[in-house]
């Protein structure tokens, strides 16, 4: 936890020049949080609480006045709903396959590549992820449907090269969805490694071609355990993002056909706001933020480990 | 936090890529398969950008890739209209705009005593805004637009602004919070000496060494609040208050299997503003590499 | 400091709070004004409400001088517009004075409390008494029957075919299938004749939302032999499951898009597919049936965004058979959009008073149902000689009224619908069997109403 290392140098200081009381002092120093704090407790937190309420109830948008506490009702209905089920499955399917996998490993091969690429390649590349990342989510979701459209781009694309031709968004929607959010989402890891590949000492890397390691083995023994805790940090960042991904897949499949890209955030909605069951709903997004944590508590301890 | 644990002092005077000596002089022959490769996924990424391009100038309505036979504006004369573009174009800027603001602000404000004071609140209170960086806004709305109707916010346009600006704090204080970190405190106590405030020090000595950081959130929050359809949707209810997402998102869903040439059309015009942005920013960052600074281990 | 930090927010929320809180008494609209919530279309071309809304609006601020009428339109997908229009009855201060709702879905906002009843007010209009029962029923609560609405026009269902490519492809018409076999063999007919021709439109999908349940699963449905009792069983007050009609008819959707004599079904899955059908696959020869509403000539008329003046010649009309032909031989469903009032309306007088005097009179009724190209409600209307004559199908779908069915009118059938649509767009692509898909239906069912809201279907 070297982050924390400014802390006592600050505290022995301003104790020295005999500031105020302990407590007055925390609550000075804590002051500045404050705009933050009460954006985040009256527009997030006090509807977020309301959601935990709201998921063990039976609330529902139409069709009901009442609204009655059942308990964890909508949660057993959830694990015995196949849909839901498919849902947890599809999602995993489509974090790990589009950001663990898809947008990391792309990320990191694209910033070590570019390290040894020659400048307006770099700059081409650079350029091109970075502008598919800045398009908003709607727009990048149309144009990936555009493009694994029947009769889009990547069928001309295969055609022309002789290769054979697919429904994308029809035989294989979560595919295409994974890789349309790689093609969204890598430039954030592109950045991120780019930096720290950056920032690997280079006479470690001298030292063992000296020793006669290749390309290869430098990658491996060399930059990769160097950058480790980037690409935890990063792993977890791109999984909370992916988690709650909703414009993309919405626009490209809407969770179709049937429910063969339907995550769990389109199923929420579906849910909460096609079928009016805000208590289903809610719960649902409840499992998410779970789902989400677990994946943030093992980066965490992952992250632990590198520094014990 | 734990993400970041590399010393401080390391992180922000590293220049970006650009100047660094390249140390690949020595490594000759995989360089021409190397760029060959990055070429072959540039391809990948320009094509679907590529088609958007041309199908807004084509008099052609097609998914596939191809050359217009004849460069027609007619796409852009049919949106570019006060209904469609103009207003909510103007909504969205305010929108954003502001929302982008008051994030900045509050999170360069929340960060630096996270940043640099211990306290009991710290880490629980960094785990819960990292966590509910992964909360899914749609499911919150139900709560909100009761408690918008309650405070007489619904149907303003400050109010979605202020929750816009609190969706999007999370992500903002956590970045924030760890570009600061990277800012050595040394250069910090030299100040205090001199008597400065808290405030004084943040502006005067923080702030211009992470400007990077500040660039990176103000990006990031501004490319969120400028893609996001529910939120204005839900919570604003004169149609002329409405801004580009809901258009953009209407009219998806209206014409998605016509009028391509009017959609990219649209589309085209609807990125423009976040992609000068991001150019004009990212030109103060050197080559856009200074997210790393704040994400690295 | 959590202390502290906590306490102070919470002060400030609450300094923030009372301060906007004390607006709120006085931006609600006078006693002069009402505000009037209508679905704007999200084809934003079609502006054929706004339009008569507008001249509406007028014609009654110009008889009651000093009253402001605000329109605003919602434009989204339908479920966003319920979703939206929902959240702004729950409370006082978003609620409008008149909402525009599918007669689908009153019940399910009756149920929910979000709207007044309107029997003092009709008990008062002569003009009530022309409404057709049917109609009336279509807007009373199930559990009260109250009227919670007034119907401004209904529909009906039935096959539209396309005359010339029927001749080009040897069928003799005028055309009139007597089973679900006719119409299967006719669209055979046409895939070997007219290999680039879609045969046979059967709207499907939870993307196509209603226009599936309806045009698509309830035409075949209520025309299977338990008829009005194939969905579900007033009698009883049970949804019906496991029934034998629901199955043959899921057979049929899966039928048509497997044997290749639907469209292509990811196309048929998307989210704006009618409007394809509508704008077009019909106009240009493409399409060679379609199950559709009587609306359909809405997409030709000369204010649509691409006028086709030869529908009137090319495109024929045939009634939906019943499965085997059985009495009475043809079916149809119908639904409707009505006008109602939020139970939270701050200025109910005046919105009643908008809603009798101006948009419901006979007159503007008429011009509603012939711009609109609906069916009439009201029997003045329904024989009135100009309505008949504006669309030229108008006799042909207004006759088809005797042999309509209505949907269950509950607060579950939105639920019901949605299970629906899933159980066909699962036979649609194949993802699951017939039996599978009406097994999923079933389960669904007795999730969303309860297992003693359901009996098992006989026939």
């Amino acid at each position: 936890m070297t982050a924390v290392a400014p802390a006592p140098h600050g505290t022995g200081h301003r104790r020295s020049r005999g500031a105020p009381a302990p407590a007055v002092r925390t609550l000075l120093r804590g002051l500045p949080t404050l705009p933050a704090v009460v954006l985040l407790a009256v527009f997030l937190a006090g509807p977020i609480a309301y959601c935990v309420y709201y998921a063990f109830t039976d609330m529902q948008l139409t069709g009901a006045t009442g609204t009655s506490f059942v308990g964890f009702d909508n949660f057993t209905r959830a694990f015995e709903d196949a849909d839901f089920l498919n849902s947890v499955w599809l999602t995993l399917v489509f974090v790990v396959g589009s950001a663990v996998i898809g947008q990391n490993t792309l990320g990191l091969a694209l910033a070590v590549l570019m390290e040894k690429a020659t400048k307006p390649v770099r700059s081409l590349v650079n350029g091109v992820v970075i502008a598919a990342w800045v398009l908003p989510e709607v727009v990048a979701g149309y144009l990936m449907y555009a493009f694994f459209y029947d009769q889009g781009s990547l069928n001309s694309l295969l055609d022309a090269v002789g290769l054979p031709q697919q429904n994308w968004l029809y035989t294989m929607p979560i595919l295409a969805v994974c890789l349309a959010n790689v093609w969204r989402g890598t430039a954030f890891s592109m950045m991120v490694f780019t930096a720290a590949v950056n920032d690997v000492p280079r006479e470690l890397l001298e030292a063992a071609e000296m020793d006669g390691a290749g390309p290869w083995q430098r990658l491996w023994r060399v930059v990769l355990p160097v950058i480790r805790p980037s690409i935890l940090t990063n792993l977890m960042l791109i999984t909370l993002q992916t988690l709650s991904v909703f414009g993309l897949i919405y626009t490209m499949t809407r969770g179709g056909p049937g429910n063969k890209s339907e995550t769990l955030p389109i199923f929420m909605y579906q849910q909460a706001f096609q079928n009016s069951l805000i208590g289903y709903g809610t719960a649902i997004a409840l499992v998410l933020l779970v789902v989400g944590a677990l994946f943030s508590v093992v980066y965490i301890r992952l992250l632990k480990l590198e520094d014990d | 936090m734990a993400a970041v644990a590399t010393p401080p002092a390391a992180t922000v005077e590293r220049t970006p890529v650009a100047s660094r000596s390249p140390r690949g002089r020595r490594v000759r022959p995989g360089r021409v398969a190397i760029n060959a490769v990055l070429l072959a996924v540039s391809v990948l990424y320009v094509l679907p950008l590529l088609w958007m391009v041309l199908a807004s100038v084509s008099d052609t309505n097609s998914f596939r890739l191809q050359w217009p036979s004849s460069l027609t504006f007619d796409n852009f004369d049919a949106v570019l209209n006060v209904d469609t573009t103009y207003r909510p174009m103007l909504n969205s800027l305010l929108l954003c705009g502001f929302g982008t603001a008051a994030t900045v602000v509050a999170s360069v404000l929340c960060a630096y005593p996270l940043s640099r004071y211990r306290s009991r609140v710290r880490r629980p209170f960094l785990y819960t805004i990292l966590f509910s960086t992964g909360l899914p806004i749609t499911a919150v709305m139900i709560p909100v637009y009761s408690m918008f109707v309650q405070v007489n916010l619904i149907d303003s346009m400050p109010g979605t602004t202020l929750f816009l600006a609190a969706s999007a704090l999370p992500f903002g204080i956590w970045l924030m919070k760890n570009f600061m970190d990277g800012v050595p405190v040394v250069l910090e106590e030299a100040a205090r000496i001199d008597g400065a405030n808290t405030m004084q020090v943040l502006w005067r000595v923080v702030l211009p060494l992470m400007r990077p950081g500040v660039v990176v959130v103000t990006i990031f929050t501004f490319i969120g609040m400028w893609g996001n359809f529910f939120v204005p949707f839900i919570l604003l209810l004169s149609p002329e208050k409405l801004p580009a997402s809901v258009s953009v998102f209407t009219f998806l869903s209206a014409h998605d299997q016509t009028q391509y040439g009017q959609l990219s059309a649209f589309s085209l015009l609807y990125s423009l503003p976040v992609v000068l942005l991001y150019l004009l920013l990212a030109r103060k960052l050197g080559g856009g590499f200074a997210l790393g600074g704040a994400l690295k281990g | 400091m959590r202390v502290r930090l906590v306490t102070a927010a919470a002060f400030t929320a609450a300094t923030a709070l009372a301060v906007t809180g004390c607006g709120s008494g006085s931006s609600g609209s006078s006693a002069k004004s009402i505000k009037v919530v209508y679905w704007q279309n999200l084809d934003s071309t079609n502006k054929l409400q706004a339009t008569f809304l507008a001249s509406m609006v007028k014609q009654f601020t110009q008889a009651n001088p000093g009253t402001k009428v605000t329109l605003v339109p919602v434009t989204a997908s339908e479920n966003d517009y319920y979703t939206k229009i929902q959240l702004m009855m729950r409370s006082p201060a978003t609620a409008p004075d008149l909402v525009y709702e599918d007669t689908a879905l009153i019940n399910s906002d009756i149920a929910g409390g979000y709207l007044k009843p309107l029997d003092s007010y009709t008990a008062k209009w002569a003009d009530w008494a022309q409404y057709a029962d049917a109609a009336k029923g279509a807007v009373s609560g199930a559990a009260d029957g109250k009227v919670y609405g007034v119907p401004d026009n209904t529909d009906t269902r039935g096959i539209w075919y396309n005359k010339q490519l029927f001749q080009k492809a040897g069928i003799t018409v005028p055309w009139q299938p007597k089973t679900w076999a006719d119409v299967l063999t006719a669209a055979r007919t046409i895939k070997a004749k007219l290999p680039d021709v879609t045969p046979l439109n059967l709207y499907t999908g939870t993307a196509g939302g209603e226009a599936s349940s309806m045009q698509g699963f309830e035409m075949l449905l209520y025309g299977t032999p338990a008829g009005d009792k194939s969905l579900y069983d007033a009698s009883q007050k049970k949804w019906v499951v496991g029934g034998k009609g629901f199955k043959d008819a899921l057979d049929f959707v899966h039928t048509v898009y497997n044997q290749g004599l639907g469209p292509a079904k990811e196309q048929a899955l998307g989210a704006n597919f009618g409007t394809t059908v509508g704008t077009e696959l019909l106009p240009q020869g493409k399409l060679a049936m379609d199950i559709d509403g009587s609306w359909m000539p809405n997409n030709w008329s000369s204010s649509a965004a691409k006028p086709w003046t030869e529908w009137q010649s090319v495109m024929g009309t045939a009634a939906m058979p019943t499965q085997n032909g059985q009495a009475p031989g043809r079916t149809s469903m119908s639904g409707g959009w009505a006008w109602s009032v939020p139970a939270k309306a701050k200025n109910p007088d005046l919105a009643w008073k908008f809603l009798s005097t101006t948009l419901q009179t006979k007159a503007n009724s008429a011009t509603w149902n012939a711009r609109n190209a609906t069916i009439a409600v009201r029997k003045d209307v329904a024989a009135d000689p100009t309505y008949l004559k504006a669309v030229p199908t108008n006799k042909f779908f207004t006759e088809l009224v005797a042999d309509t069915h209505y949907r269950p009118g509950l607060p579950a059938y939105n639920q019901v619908s949605t299970a629906i649509q899933k159980a066909m767009e699962s036979v649609t692509t194949g993802q699951a069997s017939v039996d599978k898909a009406a097994e999923t239906f079933d389960n669904d069912v007795k999730a969303a109403v309860g297992d003693d809201k359901t009996a098992e279907g006989t026939s």
